[in-house]
């Protein structure tokens, strides 16, 4: 016990001697501590080498943010100019031609109370090419796709013109375009505008209202004080006698007789809501000449060795138009009679001719359609709209053509708007003819019509 | 047959001098009128085309949304449009600028 109590307090007379000498001189040292200052040095040494390293990697840290930085600011500019970009390829700022795909499609399902009648319409796909160079032109043009009763494809060229922009005033119009007279064919008949399946008795083909015409057309508006008067003026192929006797009002690419139909519109709104329109159409009209001389190229020989001069008649057509429409109301109301003087033409049943008598059309329509888009508060009520239509045709002077078209036709309807474009259409129809015999329909009409 | 067509042939040169004298007015008031320079952006014109465009783009159909068309198609179609509904150009210049800004 006491060997072990020396030998524990000469070890520490040691340790403490050594520690006192160390605290004294570095220099004076024993193995030991020598060793443990030469791995402090050495700590030392890293220590620095450490914080060299340090200092080191926080430049590098520095010139990553700066490096960073930079980069956002050229994100920043790149962003800048691709929006820029961006707009002058939207704005069309810089492009002088744009263009613009539209046009419209239906699909639908017609019913009648006649027997085995119902049936799916394919409906129609119309699409419409628009191409406008600067202020100056713009080209339009829509083609008609549609599926006959028979599974054939028919394809018509519904306009093709030109606008060619004079001024603020002065626009002419150069083509096949749709007939300015009254408002149905110009303004109303694309199936996303029209509220009801079907266009109003007399104001379809075959009816009163010229559907298209080829010519020139010089249209615009002036204002007159907070309003405006509007104007379109044609000059066309103008009308045609059918085969039938009748009397074809659709654009040909080739007039058969060198006199030119003249006609147009004037507009002007009385009070902001309400537009009213006078419409007018003069021409002379020739006989049937065949199926073949309208595709033919060489010259269409008019008779004129007639010596009651019927081999041309007068053909004139006059009509009024109003439209009302303020927020979810529209109310709208057209009128259009016309007659042909008494004309000698070819018929598909006299191939050697007939003397025609004078043939009289009249045609009127009256519409009001109401949105509930105030009515109640569910959004299914919103996009309701109920609308109904009443119009008469009377056809005088063709026995045939007023048997088939001559009625009073009551429309009642309730649309449902998906969107400003996209309607869903159920409707029906009632069909009064106006020849003793001829039994009266009634249709119903569903469709589904979407303009883009 | 002579008598009538009578009328219509005076019905036709009323129009006819009816459109040669609008568009005699036209063209003399028109040249001062085409303010191609109008680069300028002013924001009051988005404002009056906005109002335009409700008072006029809603009369034969559904108005359609601005969001609807891009503004290169804005251009077509609102020429387009000027030209259908026979619109004033200085208010479908107010109606293109409203619908590229709103779109
Ligand atoms: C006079 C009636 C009328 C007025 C007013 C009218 N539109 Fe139209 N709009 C139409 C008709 C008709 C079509 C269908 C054209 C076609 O299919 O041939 C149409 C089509 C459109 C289309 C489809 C694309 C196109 O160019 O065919 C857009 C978009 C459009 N209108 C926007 C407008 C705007 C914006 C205004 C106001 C500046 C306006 N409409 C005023 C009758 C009108």
């Amino acid at each position: 016990m006491r060997k072990i109590l020396c030998g524990t307090s000469a070890l520490a007379v040691i340790f403490f001697a050594s520690l006192d000498a160390n605290a004294q001189s570095i220099q004076n040292t024993d193995p030991s501590s020598q060793a443990l200052l030469e791995r402090i040095e050495k700590l030392e040494s890293e220590l620095n080498a450490l914080r060299q390293a340090i200092s080191q990697s926080a430049q590098t840290a520095d010139a990553a943010q700066a490096t960073a930085q930079n980069a956002i600011k050229t994100v920043n500019v790149v962003q800048k100019q691709t929006a820029k970009a961006m707009q002058g390829r939207y704005s069309g700022a810089e492009s002088d031609a744009k263009w613009h795909l539209a046009g419209y499609a239906d699909v639908g399902f017609v019913g009648s109370d006649r027997p085995g009648a119902d049936s799916f319409v394919t409906g129609k796909f119309n699409p419409g090419f628009h191409f406008q160079y600067k202020d100056l032109l713009v080209f339009e043009s829509e083609l008609e796709f549609s599926t006959t009763s028979d599974g054939e494809t028919a394809t018509e060229l519904e306009y093709s013109q030109f606008d060619i922009i004079l001024n603020d005033y002065i626009t002419v119009v150069a083509g096949k375009y749709l007939s300015p007279i009254g408002q149905f064919q110009e303004r109303l008949h694309p199936s996303w505008i029209n509220k009801i399946q079907g266009a109003p008795a007399g104001f379809g083909h075959d009816g009163v209202q010229p559907t298209s015409d080829t010519g020139v057309q010089v249209r615009g508006a002036v204002p007159i004080g907070k309003s405006r008067l509007t104007y379109s003026l044609a000059l066309g192929n103008g009308p045609r006698t059918t085969s039938e006797g009748g009397v074809a009002l659709e654009g040909v690419g080739r007039d058969d007789n060198s006199n030119k139909s003249l006609g147009g519109r004037l507009g002007f709104f009385p009070i902001p809501n309400l537009e009213i329109g006078g419409s007018y159409l003069t021409a002379k009209v020739g006989g049937y000449e065949g199926e073949a001389v309208a595709h033919a190229e060489t010259p269409i020989q008019v008779s004129s060795d007639d010596p009651l001069g019927l081999d041309q008649a007068r053909y004139t057509l006059w009509g009024m138009d109003g439209a009302y429409s303020k927020g979810a109301l529209s109310a709208r109301f057209e009128y259009l009679k016309s007659h042909r003087g008494t004309l000698f033409s070819i018929t598909g049943e006299e191939p050697l001719g007939d003397v025609l008598p004078r043939l009289g059309m009249e045609a009127w329509y009256g519409q009001v359609s109401y949105r509930l888009s105030n009515v109640g508060d569910s959004d299914f009520l919103h996009n309701l709209e109920p609308v109904i239509r009443y119009g008469q045709f009377r056809i005088s002077g063709h026995d045939e053509l007023e048997e088939e078209n001559a009625q009073d036709r009551f429309n009642v309807g309730l649309n449902y708007w998906l969107a400003p474009t996209i309607v869903a259409k159920a409707g029906l129809e009632w069909r009064n003819f106006k020849v003793l015999g001829v039994d009266s329909e009634q249709l119903y009409q569903f469709q589904i019509a979407y303009g883009f | 047959m002579k008598q009538s067509s009578l009328s219509p042939i005076k019905g036709a040169s009323l129009i006819l001098f009816l459109g040669v004298l609008l568009m005699g007015t036209a063209s003399m008031a028109a040249s001062p009128a085409k303010s191609k320079a109008s680069q300028k952006p002013d924001p009051m014109q988005v404002v009056r085309g906005a109002k335009a465009w409700k008072n006029n783009c809603g009369r034969c159909h559904n108005l359609r949304s601005p969001k609807e068309l891009t503004d290169a198609e804005w251009d077509v179609s609102v020429t387009h449009m000027r030209v259908r509904a026979n619109l004033l150009a200085p208010e479908a210049e107010d109606i293109k600028a409203f619908l590229k800004a709103s779109n």
